[in-house]
């Protein structure tokens, strides 16, 4: 009976959704009230079942769909780091967001959100995984399409891609399921075979398109411009990197045997290191607060999907806490944005600048946070960066060139956007700017905190919650906590970090302001043209999809007009011409009937004569 | 006994009833209303009662013996009860909508009793059991059909309406001589006795002659145009003609001979595929580029239905249930959307969808209704579509039909991308058409009443589930 404690964490979000729906809009802050209990439930409820291992299953569909949720220490972990966000952010967005229009909406969408992606990390079918997956769609729509008047085409975008990604899923799924002759998670276990590999790829596509990796990014950076803040802080920051990587990672290690002698392997780390550059090269000349800090969201997943992709324990420990610390770092960075845009009203970094003073607290979270993410020591996410070279390394050395490389653009780019926003000299208008509410400073003060603490101890993380991802058997008794232990590549991140904060000294002083620290790359010759075909989604996949997509249906309605051709005039002008002849024959004048008539009998008693 | 006369009840009740209705007129026109509502709801009611019946494993058989093998026999078991429920359910519904919809125009009396000889042709199709029978109730949609098309008196309409006539007239004529066919192998019509004594599969060119009735009605390509054309009918008249029953009678006959009375030759477990997957992707390009409301709806039935015949093609478990649960959740939803259209058209006055715009504002419930119907369609967790197309899939990779799997992917690719293009077009892109208000309450009841059957079907899926595994299995009993 107390197995059925598992669907609290899917139902207690998914009623505080519901009832924040369907409150009225002058019942004051009833709504708000609702959803901080709903999240602050979620919360105590998820971190009371941490240690526990339970399971519940109960018949539903048939053929083999049972819905079974399991409880242990991976989805225990994944679980806890989504009400966590989810708590501090819905914290945060109460005051952020008032105001706004169609709050209900949000607050609604918000809860239901985390409620189906408790669903999806508890889920023990792959196919009650994939309904509480791809059922967040519908609200991940409407989070976006509220954000303002144009942003239902962003929506849109988003839901066309995860949309068709879900179903290669869904596809996967299926496979994997028939090769599998089960859908239980916790039974799979299928070798990397020609089919094998196939469902690897579709269960992939789902996987690193819900973190966000390349060729499926394309979508963050619109709704980072369209949608309302906290929902980029929560999904596209922190909660679809968690749930992303979760799904890649028990498929990378439970559902099929990766290993790094596979082509799967080389194509995932591939996959990761291409993310990582071309998306932190955008993320580099982004002239506005939140999308540079969206490419960075796509860029850094590109460091997750390398170190798992590896398929060795150290990249596999760096990608997973790597995603951790991104999600803290990253909704941080996000929250601070946040807290810029509501008290100097715009995130264009041409208008900000010199808010050091006037937002003291935003910028030393800011500060802690963009620390973290270009991988300075000690904070956490130097830890996760040198895990994942070293795995790279081991794997070729181009892969981690891709990777530190990646590391030398995002130091550059953050340079530049604390430059450009906080440090120089303020405008006149931003003069009476103030620090942002105590209740929006709360939650990032708490996730920078978290950030250092991470890095610093990070054996709390490491030891207590990723460490046993992989089990001891994998493991071989290594402990991957504590100081790196590569020194050469401690060394060589130390170089690349110099290089970049050298790299954006030169830029100030040869261009005069924070801002355009890095034109020197952006206008390089050669670069600039790409850079001015990339802003002008030249290479958005998504466009030349439905480019594709336009071309071909331009040859299958002309199929079906062939088709509907042969009957509206091919059919009615053969009948016309096969009759038209008899038709002439048929003057209506008595005498040539009489003919026929004649003629007729003429031929019936020839008949007749023969066949006596 | 007492089950045959519930059998009969639900086939005659309608068919007789229909042709009381006109007289019903006269006594007052909400009483002929609310007579065809309950004509076609007693319909429900009653397959309804048929469940616990066939759950138990029983079936009923009803039969009168005639000359010449043109026996009259009626046989309830799962497949039946389930497709039975189905139509009259989403009927009743579409006959609710009619109320606020039709009662502009003339000519009422001739709509409300061809709307209910249609359902009553209709159950009699799903429950005959003699193939000269079926083709009876078929050829008696068939007409009715035509005159709901061409419900509009314009030249054009008229047009339409021959052109759909024609086609699955002749359709059907084909398909008799292929029930002919059938009759010189076996020397009767009668399905049941037909099972038992045809040990091998049945001769290529009976199945072809047979394949043509079916595709046609079933609107599949190469005879599927006249699907697209019949939405000049009115709108609640196309709902029905598409979504609930016109285009299924196909697919469910598909099921009734192909599953369970005859045994297909193998090399069709590949063409059906072939020819089902063809449809879909056509029918999906035609939809992305058609700007007519209806007409894209249209065509995505057209596709929609090539996921069905792929699923029954397949003719393993999962396939087959996938494809029976397709044709609930398609029904409920695809009438959701035509009864959205139905109401955008009628109150703007207005079918080019690029002409349209913004209309959430002023009709959100129809807008929510119509987003749940596409989430279905389109196959989004927690809507019910979402079982059908992971069941049609997985049948797909038992059979390891691959390739054909993933064009069906692609197709719901498509299906996703023009649902979208026309919700963002109709409701919420800039206005360019004067914003109207919602349609009638009993409109607005209906379409919602869809949208939200839709999503209570996915997260209620066990009980349909339930139904449709017990039919799989009674399928695959009969079946050799």
């Amino acid at each position: 009976m107390t197995d059925k404690i598992l669907l609290l964490p899917i139902i207690i979000p998914l009623l505080g959704g519901l009832l924040a729906l369907l409150t009225p809009k002058k019942s004051g802050a009833l709504k708000e009230g609702i959803s901080l209990i709903a999240v602050l439930l979620n919360l105590v409820v998820t971190f009371s079942l941490f240690k526990s291992n339970l399971y519940y299953a109960l018949p539903w569909v048939g053929f083999g769909l049972e819905f079974s949720l399991r409880l242990y220490h991976f989805s225990a972990f994944i679980i806890s780091a989504s009400a966590f966000f989810g708590f501090l952010i819905m914290f945060y967005s109460v005051v952020f967001m008032r105001g706004k229009q169609f709050l209900n909406q949000f607050y609604a969408y918000f809860l239901i959100t985390l409620a189906f992606i408790n669903g999806a990390v508890l889920a023990d079918n792959l196919v009650i995984m994939l309904f509480f997956w791809e059922g967040s769609l519908a609200a991940l729509f409407g989070l976006i399409a509220i954000g303002g008047k144009g942003a239902f085409k962003t929506a849109t975008k988003a839901f066309i891609i995860l949309g068709i990604t879900d179903l290669c899923m869904m596809f996967g799924i299926a496979l994997t399921g028939q090769l599998a002759g089960t859908l239980t998670i916790s039974n799979i276990n299928l070798p990397l075979n020609l089919l094998g590999s196939l469902a690897f790829i579709l269960l992939m596509v789902g996987a690193i398109s819900k973190a966000g990796s390349m060729p499926f990014h394309s979508w963050i950076p619109d709704a980072a411009v369209d949608s309302p803040l906290p929902f980029m802080a929560f999904m596209p920051a922190a909660l679809e990197k968690l749930l992303g990587i979760y799904l890649l990672t028990r498929i990378s290690l439970d559902l099929f045997k990766l290993n790094p002698h596979t082509w799967i392997s080389i194509m995932l780390m591939t996959i990761g290191s291409i993310t990582i550059i071309l998306a932190v090269m955008m993320a580099l000349i982004q002239k506005d607060y939140k999308k540079l800090l969206s490419y960075h969201a796509i860029s850094q997943v590109g460091y997750m999907i390398l170190g798992i992709g590896t398929a060795l324990p150290v990249g596999i420990i760096g990608g997973l806490f790597h995603m951790v610390n991104n999600a803290l770092y990253k909704s941080c960075l996000f929250l601070t944005g946040g807290a810029v845009e509501k008290e100097a009203g715009s995130t264009d970094l041409a208008k900000l600048g010199g808010l050091r003073k006037n937002m003291p607290i935003t910028f030393v979270c800011f500060a802690v946070a963009a620390l973290a993410i270009s991988g300075v020591p000690p904070f956490n996410g130097f830890f996760s960066k040198e895990l994942i070279y070293d795995g790279a390394l081991e794997r070729g050395w181009i892969f981690y060139l891709a990777a530190i490389v990646g590391s030398f653009l995002t130091a550059a780019s953050f340079l530049k956007l604390g430059h450009a926003a906080f440090l120089g000299k303020i405008s006149d208008e931003n003069k009476n700017v103030k620090e942002a509410p105590l209740a929006m400073l709360l939650p990032m003060i708490v996730i920078a905190l978290t950030c250092i603490i991470f890095g610093v101890f990070n054996i709390l993380p490491i030891k207590n919650f990723i460490q046993p991802i992989l089990g001891e058997a994998r493991l071989g008794g290594h402990n991957f906590y504590g100081l790196p232990t590569n020194i050469f590549l401690v060394v060589v991140t130390l170089i690349v970090l110099a290089a970049a904060l050298l790299n954006h000294l030169f830029g100030v002083k040869r261009y005069g302001s924070g801002l355009k620290a890095v034109d020197h790359i952006h206008y390089a010759p050669g670069l600039s043209w790409i850079y001015n075909k990339a802003e002008g989604r030249f290479f958005d996949p998504y466009e030349i999809g439905l480019n594709l997509v336009n071309v071909i249906s331009r040859v299958g309605y002309g199929i079906d007009r062939g088709i509907d051709w042969i009957y509206d005039k091919f059919t009615v002008n053969l009948t016309l011409a096969l009759t038209g002849g008899i038709r002439k024959l048929h003057t209506g004048n008595f005498s040539v009937y009489l003919a026929w008539s004649l003629l007729g009998m003429f031929f019936v008693i020839l008949f007749l004569l023969r066949s006596i | 006994m007492h089950y045959n006369w519930l059998v009969l009840a639900i086939v005659f009740i309608p068919v007789v009833g229909a042709f009381f209705l006109p007289l019903a007129s006269r006594v007052s026109l909400r009483f002929r209303n609310i007579a065809a509502f309950v004509l076609v709801f007693s319909s429900f009611i009653l397959s309804l009662k048929l469940i616990p019946l066939v759950l138990s494993g029983k079936t009923v058989l009803f039969t009168r013996e005639f000359i010449l093998g043109f026996n009259f026999t009626l046989l309830a078991d799962n497949l039946a009860v389930f497709m039975a429920c189905v139509s009259s359910l989403i009927s009743s519904i579409i006959v609710l909508y009619s109320f606020g919809y039709i009662s502009h125009y003339e000519n009422q009396n001739e709509y409300y009793c061809m709307v209910v000889l249609f359902l009553g042709s209709m159950m009699g199709l799903v429950f005959s059991a003699n193939l000269i029978l079926l083709y009876l109730f078929w050829e008696i949609t068939a007409i009715t059909s035509w005159r709901l098309i061409g419900f509009f008196r314009e030249k054009n309409y008229i047009l339409k309406a021959d052109k759909s006539f024609l086609v699955t007239v002749f359709g059907a004529l084909v398909m008799l001589i292929g029930f002919i066919n059938i009759y010189q192998q076996t020397g009767t019509f009668d399905m049941i006795s037909i099972r038992w004594l045809l040990k091998d599969p049945i001769s290529n060119i009976a199945v072809l002659l047979i394949l043509v009735g079916i595709l046609s009605k079933s609107a599949t390509l190469p005879f599927h145009t006249w699907l697209p054309d019949a939405g000049v009918a009115p709108s609640p008249v196309t709902a029905l003609l598409h979504a609930a029953v016109l285009v299924k009678i196909g697919v469910y006959v598909f099921a009734r001979l192909f599953l369970v009375t005859f045994t297909l030759p193998d090399i069709w477990h590949t063409l059906i595929p072939i020819i089902a997957a063809t449809s879909a992707i056509v029918a999906a390009c035609a939809a992305l580029i058609e700007t007519d409301l209806k007409r894209i709806i249209a065509y995505s039935t057209i596709s929609q239905i090539g996921f069905i015949f792929f699923g029954f093609a397949l003719g393993n478990t999962l396939g087959i249930a996938g494809a029976l649960l397709y044709i609930l959740m398609h029904g409920l939803a695809k009438a959701g959307l035509f009864l959205c259209a139905g109401i955008v058209e009628q109150n703007t006055k207005i079918k080019d969808i690029t002409k349209l715009g913004g209309l959430i504002k002023t009709m959100p419930i129809t807008a929510v209704a119509f987003l749940f119907c596409a989430f279905s369609v389109m196959g989004i967790p927690p809507f019910g579509g979402f079982f059908s197309k992971y069941l049609v899939f997985a049948g797909a990779l038992e059979a390891r039909q691959i390739w054909i799997g993933s064009v069906f992917l692609f197709g719901a690719f498509l299906t996703i991308i023009y649902l979208f293009r026309v919700f963002n077009l109709v409701f919420l892109s800039e206005a360019k058409a004067p914003l109207v208000k919602e349609a009638s309450p009993v409109m607005i009841f209906s379409v919602a009443l869809l949208g939200l059957l839709s999503l209570f079907s996915g997260i209620f899926i066990n009980y349909p589930s339930f139904f449709v595994q017990r039919t799989v299995m009674q399928i695959a009993s009969v079946a050799r």
